[in-house]
C-alpha cells in the first residue's frame, strides 16, 4: 500500500506534464461519445415533437349513423387524455350561386358545382387554430372560402344561395372570406384505404356556425342520410415517446384501443400516426446519418486515446524492467502502471462531462430525458476510460508476463509482422468494402425501409460495413506500406530530405527506417482523422447544397410571389419588375389538369424567357438539354413535358397525342385539351416532387378561357430577403398573395420534418474532427517525441546544433504530417463519394457531384500544420534547454 | 599558443530555487592543459560529474567562470574539439553500432562516405568491427560503452571528458576498456580527465583530483 502512495504521489508530481495529453485524448473520446449519443436522442425526440405539432387535427373521429355521441365521447374520456375536442358538421351541397353586379340588366349569376358546408363551434377555430385563416371580414358566421368567393364573384355583405340535396335551398349572407390552408386534412375521407376515395379537398365550402348547420342539414340527413356526417376532432395530450418510431406504435395502439370500445360506432381518421409514419423513415436515416458519420469520428477517438496513452509505452517497459529487477511481482507490477491509467481516467471524465454538459446546453435546447441521457454518459465513460486502462494495462500485463528484462528495455526492436498483416486482412477488408458496396449499390441504395401503415421498420445495418471496412482496410494498407517503405527505402528517404538534413541525411533516413512503427503509427492516425473530417465535411457539404438546390426548386426563385387565379400575382409583374435589386421578374400560370383520374398541377411558362428567373438545369430534363428542351415547347404550342411515371404509366411516346382536362373559366367544369407530349421533366421551379405538367401559357389561357397567371418568379442581383421585404408591400395589395424567398424556404425545408437536420451533427462533428486532427498530428506526434528526448538530448551533448537537431524533429514531422494528410484526403473522398451513393435516401434531388467546401479543408490543413509544427518546435526547444536533465531523469 | 585547453576559476554551480536548493560545485578552481591524464575522484555525488559538465560545455556555471583558452568559444567546442563519454548507456536507439560512431563526423560536415570509413576504422582498432550492425538494444552493457567510446574519439578531440565510463561494467570489461582509450591517445595531445570512484582507474591516471561535497582539492 506504501509503495502504491510512493507511486501516486511520483506521478502526481513528475509525471503531470505527460499525462495531461493522455487526459485530453480521454476527453476527447468521452466527450465525442456523449455527445453523439445525447445528439442522437435529442434529434430523435425533436422530430417526434415537431410532428406532432405539425399535426392540425390528431384524431378525426367520423360517428357511424345513429352513433350515440354522448356514449363515443365517454369512451374517448376514458381511452385518451385530450386538451381539446369538438364536434364539426359536414354537410354536401349541390351547389352554390351567387348573382353579381346587383339587379341591373348587365347583372350575371355564378352556379358552382358540388361543395360542402362545414357546421362548427364557437371554439373551433382556437382549439385547432392554423385550419382557417381570415381574410376579408369577420372571423366568425357565415364564412366563405377564399376560391368558392372567387368562383362566385361574391364578397362580404353579399348573399349566396346554397341548395342543398332533397330540400329547398335556403340564403345567407356572407360575414367573411376565409382560407382554409388545412383543408386536405380537414376533408380528407375517413375510413377508407388511402387512394379509394377522392383525397382533393372541394373546390367549393362554406363554413357555417353549428347551431345554422344543424338548422339547415338536420333535415337534409333525414331525407339524403349519406350526405350529412358528425366528425369529432381531437388534439390529444403529447406524452408519448420520444422516438417517432416509437410514438407511431403507441399512437396506433391508442387508436385501436379506442375502436375496440366503440366498435361501430365511430372509425378514427388517425392523423398522428400518419405523421409519425412519414417521419419514421426520416429518423432512421437520422440514426444512419449519425452512425455513419459519427461512428468513425468515435472509434478514432478511441484509437487516438490508445496511441496517446501507447506514446508512454517505452518508459512504462523501462520502469517494469527496473521494477522487476528489484524484484516486483507480476501483480504488484500491474497494479502500479494501472494506477496512471485511473488517475487519467478520473481526471479525462470529469473535464470530458464538462465538455458535454457545456456543449449539450448550447446545442439541445429540449428537455432530454434523464435515464437516456444518463444511460449514454455511462456507455461513453466505459468506453473511453476502458480504453484508457486497456492501453495501459494489456501491453504491461503481456510485458510483465512474457519478457525478459532486458527486453524490456528494448526500444527500436525487429519484430516479426503482426497478425493481420501475415493473413492480409487489409487487402480482406478493401475487398469487402467493395463487394458490399457492389452489392447495396444493385440494390438500389435501399439502406432504410419504413413502409407506409406497417409498424416495423429495418436498417440494412449490412451496408455500413463498406465504408467501415474501407476505412479500417486503407488504415492497415497504409501501416503496411509504410511500415515496409520507411524501412526499406532508406535511400529515398535519405534522397527526398538531403536539402533538410544535409549531410546528416543518410543518419536521419537511418533513424526513420528504425522508428519505421513510431512514424508510421503517426502516418495511419492522421491518415484517419483527415478521412474523417473530409469525407464528413465533404459529405455535409453536398447535403446541404442540395437543401439549397431543393429550396431553389421548391421556391422557383429568390423570390417568389403566389397568387391566385382571381387575383393573380402576374398582375404584379410591371411594378414588380420596377423594383430595386430586380434583376428579372416572369410570371407563369399554375393550375391544375387530370391526367386520366390524376389531379397533376400544370404550369403554363413562356419556354423562351422563364430561364431569366427560374433556376433551369440540365438535370430538369430527360434529355439532360434544358435549352433545348424549352426551345422545344416553344416550337410546339400545343406541347407538354410530361413526367416520367405518367409517360410509364400510360405508356407515352414522344409526338403522341394527350387529352388532359383543365378547368374552364366559363363553367368552371373540367374539359378535355389536346396536347402533344414533347419531352419528359424531372424538376422545375415551384413544382411538387411528384409528377406534374409542363406547357406553354398562351395555349393553357385560351384553352381555358383564363389569362390569370398567379405566379411571379423573381431573380434579384440583392439578398432574397431583402428583396422580399421591398416586394411585400406591393403583394399587400393582391388579397391572398403571399411572397416567400430563397432563405425562409431553405430554413423551412432545413427543419422540416422530410429532412434530416445535419447543422448540429455537422458542427460537432466537424470541430471535434478539427480537435481529432490536431490530437493525431500534433500531440501524437509531439508526445512521441518528447519520449525520446533522451535520443535528441544525446545528439544535442554531442554538438548537435538547432538546426542539425532539427533535421531529425521536422522529417518525422513532415513525413507523418504530409503522407498523413495526403492520404486522408483521397481516402476521405473516397469515403464521402461511398456514403452519398449509399445515403442516397437522404438527398432530394440527388446530387450529381460532389461538394467541397474548400474553405474548411483549408482550416483542416491549417490545423495539421500548425499542431505539427508547434509539436516539433516544442519538442526542440524541450531537447535543446533541457538536454542534461533529460539525460539525468531519462 | 596556449596549451591551457580548459580553466574553471571560482566555478560553482546550483541547482534548484530556495526550497530545494542544492549546492553541486563550490567554488572550484582547475586548469586542464594539453596531454594531461587526470583522474577525478571522489564518492557518488560530490559533484565530479558537474564539474565535467561544466568543463565540456554542456552546462554553464552559476557563479565564477569556465574558458577554454586553447579551443574557443563554449558553442564550438562539441564535437570537433572536445567529447564526453557518458556514465550510463548513451547510443542512439534507432541507429546501429556504425551509425553511431559516425554521427559526430556527420555533425561537424563531413563527407557521409568518408565518416563511414573513419568510423569502421576506429570500430576495428577497438575490436568492436563485429558489432557494427547491431543496434545498441542488441549489445551487451560493456560492449556498448565500448562503442560510446569509440564515438569520442572519431573525431580526434583535443579533450575527452569521461563520466565514469566504467562504473557499470565489471573489473575485466573496466580495465580492458581503459587500455583501449588510453592506447588509443597514446603519444597524441589528447587530454583525458576520466571521474571515477576506482582506484585502479584513478591509478592508471598520471595526476588525480580529490572531490568531496562539491569541493575540488
Amino acid at each position: 500500500m506504501k509503495t502504491i502512495g510512493i507511486w501516486l504521489s511520483g506521478l502526481v508530481r513528475r509525471r503531470y506534464g505527460r499525462m495531461l495529453p493522455a487526459v485530453l485524448g480521454v476527453s476527447l473520446t468521452i466527450a465525442l461519445l456523449s455527445i453523439l449519443g445525447i445528439f442522437i436522442n435529442a434529434s430523435a425526440a425533436t422530430m417526434t415533437r415537431r410532428a406532432l405539432g405539425d399535426v392540425p387535427i390528431d384524431w378525426q373521429i367520423e360517428l357511424t349513423r345513429g352513433a350515440n355521441m354522448d356514449s363515443v365521447v365517454q369512451q374517448l374520456n376514458e381511452t385518451v387524455t385530450m386538451r381539446a375536442m369538438d364536434s364539426v358538421g359536414y354537410a354536401d351541397v349541390s351547389g352554390f350561386t351567387a348573382k353579381s353586379g346587383g339587379n341591373t340588366l348587365g347583372s350575371t349569376t355564378q352556379t358552382t358545382g358540388e361543395g360542402k358546408v362545414l357546421g362548427i363551434t364557437p371554439t373551433y377555430w382556437t382549439d385547432f387554430p392554423g385550419l382557417l385563416r381570415p381574410m376579408l371580414g369577420a372571423a366568425a358566421g357565415i364564412l366563405v372560402a377564399q376560391q368558392t368567393a372567387a368562383n362566385l364573384h361574391v364578397s362580404v355583405g353579399d348573399t349566396l344561395t346554397i341548395t342543398r340535396m332533397g330540400l329547398p335551398a335556403v340564403i345567407a349572407r356572407i360575414d367573411g372570406i376565409v382560407d382554409l390552408p388545412q383543408a386536405d386534412a380537414l376533408f380528407q375521407a375517413i375510413g377508407v384505404p388511402p387512394g379509394a376515395a377522392p383525397q382533393a379537398p372541394p373546390d367549393n365550402v362554406l363554413v357555417v356556425p353549428m347551431d345554422v348547420w344543424h338548422k339547415w342539414f338536420d333535415q337534409q340527413a333525414v331525407v339524403r342520410p349519406g350526405t350529412v356526417r358528425t366528425q369529432l376532432h381531437v388534439r390529444l395530450a403529447h406524452a408519448f415517446p420520444d422516438d417517432p418510431r416509437d410514438a407511431y406504435v403507441y399512437v396506433q395502439q391508442l387508436a385501436n384501443k379506442f375502436e375496440a370500445r366503440v366498435v361501430g360506432s365511430a372509425i378514427v381518421g388517425d392523423n398522428l400516426a400518419a405523421r409519425l409514419d412519414a417521419v419514421r423513415e426520416d429518423a432512421l436515416y437520422a440514426r444512419v446519418l449519425f452512425l455513419f458519420l459519427g461512428l468513425p469520428g468515435a472509434i478514432l477517438a478511441i484509437i487516438l486515446t490508445f496511441a496517446v496513452t501507447a506514446t508512454g509505452g517505452d518508459r512504462r517497459r523501462r520502469e517494469q524492467a527496473l521494477l522487476r529487477v528489484r524484484g516486483a511481482t507480476p501483480p504488484m507490477i500491474l497494479r502500479l502502471e494501472s494506477l496512471e491509467a485511473i488517475v487519467v481516467s478520473f481526471l479525462a471524465a470529469i473535464l470530458a462531462l464538462i465538455i458535454t454538459l457545456v456543449v449539450v446546453s448550447q446545442m439541445v435546447t429540449i428537455p432530454l430525458a434523464t435515464r437516456q441521457t444518463a444511460t449514454v454518459v455511462v456507455v461513453a465513460l466505459v468506453i473511453g476510460i476502458g480504453s484508457a486502462l486497456a492501453a495501459v494495462i494489456v501491453p504491461a500485463w503481456r510485458e510483465a508476463r512474457e519478457s525478459s528484462v532486458r527486453m524490456g528495455r528494448a526500444r527500436v526492436g525487429r519484430g516479426e509482422a503482426p497478425f493481420w498483416e501475415r493473413t492480409w486482412i487489409d487487402l480482406i477488408l478493401l475487398a469487402i468494402a467493395g463487394l458490399v458496396y457492389w452489392r447495396t449499390a444493385a440494390a438500389g441504395y435501399q439502406i432504410v425501409l419504413a413502409p407506409e401503415g406497417v409498424a416495423a421498420t429495418s436498417v440494412s445495418y449490412g451496408s455500413f460495413i463498406a465504408p467501415l471496412a474501407l476505412w479500417i482496410g486503407v488504415g492497415l494498407l497504409v501501416t503496411r506500406i509504410f511500415r515496409h517503405g520507411l524501412a526499406r527505402g532508406r535511400a529515398f528517404v535519405s534522397r527526398v530530405f538531403k536539402p533538410l538534413a544535409g549531410a546528416l541525411s543518410p543518419i536521419v533516413a537511418a533513424s526513420v527506417s528504425r522508428q519505421a512503427r513510431l512514424i508510421t503509427r503517426g502516418v495511419v492516425l492522421v491518415t484517419l482523422a483527415f478521412s474523417f473530417a473530409v469525407s464528413t465535411a465533404v459529405f455535409n457539404t453536398t447535403y446541404n447544397v442540395q437543401s439549397r438546390v431543393d429550396a431553389a426548386l421548391t421556391n422557383g426563385s429568390d423570390v417568389t410571389v403566389t397568387g391566385t387565379t382571381p387575383y393573380p400575382a402576374g398582375q404584379l409583374l410591371d411594378t414588380i419588375s420596377k423594383v430595386p435589386g430586380v434583376q428579372a421578374a416572369r410570371a407563369m400560370i399554375h393550375r391544375y389538369a387530370y391526367v386520366g383520374n390524376d389531379l397533376q398541377d400544370i404550369y403554363g411558362i413562356n419556354a423562351l424567357n422563364i430561364g431569366d428567373a427560374a433556376d433551369l438545369s440540365n438535370a430538369f430534363f430527360a434529355n439532360n438539354n434544358a435549352r433545348l428542351t424549352m426551345q422545344k415547347l416553344a416550337a410546339r404550342p400545343d406541347g407538354v413535358l410530361l413526367s416520367q411515371e405518367t409517360v410509364n404509366d400510360f405508356q407515352l411516346k414522344l409526338g403522341d397525342l394527350v387529352n388532359l382536362r383543365l378547368q374552364n373559366s366559363k363553367d368552371h367544369q373540367y374539359h378535355p385539351v389536346p396536347f402533344h407530349f414533347i419531352g419528359v421533366v424531372r424538376e422545375f421551379s415551384t413544382a411538387p416532387k411528384d409528377s406534374f405538367i409542363l406547357a406553354n401559357e398562351g395555349y393553357v389561357a385560351s384553352q381555358t378561357g383564363e389569362p390569370a397567371r398567379e405566379v411571379v418568379l423573381i431573380r434579384g442581383n440583392v439578398p432574397p430577403a431583402q428583396l422580399a421585404k421591398s416586394i411585400e408591400p406591393i403583394a399587400a395589395t393582391l388579397p391572398g398573395a403571399r411572397v416567400t424567398d430563397l432563405g425562409s424556404v431553405l430554413k423551412s425545408i432545413s427543419s422540416s420534418l422530410t429532412a434530416v437536420d445535419l447543422h448540429g451533427l455537422t458542427w460537432i462533428e466537424l470541430s471535434f474532427a478539427i480537435l481529432l486532427i490536431a490530437g493525431a498530428s500534433g500531440l501524437v506526434l509531439g508526445l512521441g517525441l518528447i519520449e525520446r528526448r533522451r535520443d535528441f538530448a544525446l545528439l544535442a551533448a554531442m554538438g548537435a546544433k538547432g538546426r542539425q537537431l532539427g533535421a531529425f524533429l521536422w522529417t518525422e514531422g513532415l513525413i507523418i504530417l504530409v503522407a498523413g494528410m495526403g492520404l486522408g484526403f483521397a481516402t476521405g473522398l473516397g469515403i464521402a463519394k461511398m456514403l452519398v451513393k449509399l445515403l442516397t435516401g437522404v438527398f432530394d434531388p440527388a446530387p450529381q457531384s460532389l461538394a467541397i467546401p474548400w474553405v474548411y479543408l483549408v482550416v483542416l490543413v491549417l490545423a495539421g500544420t500548425l499542431s505539427t509544427v508547434l509539436a516539433v518546435l516544442i519538442a526542440q526547444r524541450v531537447t535543446q534547454q533541457k538536454s542534461l536533465e533529460a539525460l539525468r531523469t531519462i | 599558443m596556449t596549451d591551457i585547453l580548459a580553466e574553471a576559476v571560482g566555478a560553482g554551480r546550483v541547482f534548484g530555487t530556495d526550497g530545494s536548493r542544492v549546492v553541486a560545485l563550490k567554488h572550484a578552481t582547475c586548469r586542464i592543459q594539453r596531454g594531461d591524464r587526470i583522474a577525478l575522484v571522489g564518492p557518488s555525488g560530490s559533484g565530479k560529474s558537474t564539474l565535467l559538465h561544466l568543463l565540456a560545455g554542456l552546462d554553464e556555471p552559476t557563479s565564477g567562470t569556465v574558458r577554454w583558452p586553447a579551443l574557443g568559444e563554449r558553442e564550438t567546442l562539441r564535437p570537433s574539439k572536445v567529447s564526453f563519454v557518458f556514465q550510463t548507456e548513451s547510443l542512439l536507439a534507432p541507429l546501429t553500432v556504425l551509425e553511431n560512431v559516425e554521427v559526430p563526423q556527420l555533425l561537424i560536415g563531413s563527407n557521409p562516405d568518408e565518416a563511414r570509413n573513419d568510423a569502421a576504422l576506429i570500430l576495428r582498432a577497438l575490436d568492436l568491427a563485429e558489432l557494427a550492425d547491431k543496434l545498441p538494444e542488441e549489445i551487451s552493457g560493456g560492449q556498448a560503452q565500448r562503442a560510446a567510446v569509440a564515438r569520442s574519439l572519431i573525431t580526434q578531440p583535443e579533450l575527452i571528458l569521461a563520466d565514469e565510463p566504467t562504473g557499470q561494467l565489471d573489473r575485466h570489461t573496466a580495465k580492458h576498456l581503459l587500455s583501449l582509450l588510453l592506447r588509443r591517445i597514446k603519444g597524441t595531445d589528447t587530454a583525458l580527465v576520466i571521474a571515477t570512484h576506482d582506484p585502479f582507474v584513478a591509478s592508471r591516471m598520471e595526476t588525480q583530483w580529490a572531490m568531496d561535497h562539491g569541493v575540488l582539492r
